[in-house]
């Protein structure tokens, strides 16, 4: 398996497509390079939102590209640490998610919002519940190590 | 699963995502997935309760069970249903 996300493998060598951690991520407006499924495409970014795990790039069509997919993105990319996510915001996704399947929107229509959702809680949930023994899970202790202790007070 | 203490937490949720295919499920696989992420859940629930400890993480993974399983059945009833061998 390519462990390499997409955006090292396509990184461009021109100036204009270089970018740095200074320079990212790209504004709103501004025309940005990805890969989609059949290609190679460029598009107006109409906003940067971040998911429960990565960042998702919306479109001006709609579609909801993930940061890896996009030309330049910096390496390593930057992750949310599961801690970070608030009970507030898991409840709110996972509404939004049961909201959109009762609607009848069907999540294998890639690049759009009910795909991009799932695939972000899919990762968060995986990440936090997943058996110990690794420094992530280890996080996720350390956060319910922190909520009993303030239980105890 | 090997894992370097050196590797950047970063490097290493990509590799652990990859790993699981859940950095961006194939089309055909969504089931498949939240299958896999409800079989982690359930064994984390089941020592949760083993031990009797964690009450808010063990509510939190009941829900997302919960969650997790009515989106299952919504993905599956949107599942092509494969041809009926006596019709063809």
């Amino acid at each position: 398996m390519n462990l390499i996300p997409t955006g090292v493998r396509m990184m461009k060598s021109t100036a204009k497509q270089l970018r740095t951690e200074a320079n990212w991520p790209p504004e709103e407006g501004q025309v940005i390079s990805f890969k989609s499924s059949t290609g190679f495409e460029t598009d107006i970014l109409k906003e940067v939102r971040w998911g429960l795990v990565w960042r998702d790039f919306i479109l001006e069509d709609g579609r909801v590209i993930p940061e890896h997919r996009i030309s330049g993105c910096p390496q390593p990319q930057a992750w949310r640490k599961i801690s970070e996510v608030t009970d507030q915001e898991r409840e709110e996704c996972e509404e939004r998610l049961l909201s959109m399947a009762g609607a009848g929107m069907d999540p294998r229509k890639r690049d759009q919002s009910f795909w991009a959702e799932l695939n972000q809680y899919l990762a968060y949930t995986y990440l936090r519940f997943k058996p110990a023994g690794s420094k992530i899970q280890g996080q996720e202790k350390e956060k319910d190590k922190d909520k009993d202790t303030e239980k105890d007070r | 699963m090997s894992q370097s203490d050196d590797e950047p937490d970063e490097l290493q949720v990509w590799r652990v995502l990859s790993e699981a295919g859940l950095v961006e499920i194939r089309l055909d696989e969504f089931a498949e997935r939240i299958k896999d992420v409800k079989r982690i859940v359930t064994g984390r629930l089941r020592d949760l309760l083993d031990f009797n400890t964690g009450v808010q993480e063990r509510e939190s993974a009941a829900y997302s069970l919960g969650t997790l399983t009515g989106l299952e059945l919504k993905v599956l009833a949107h599942t092509p249903k494969p041809p009926d061998p006596s019709k063809i």
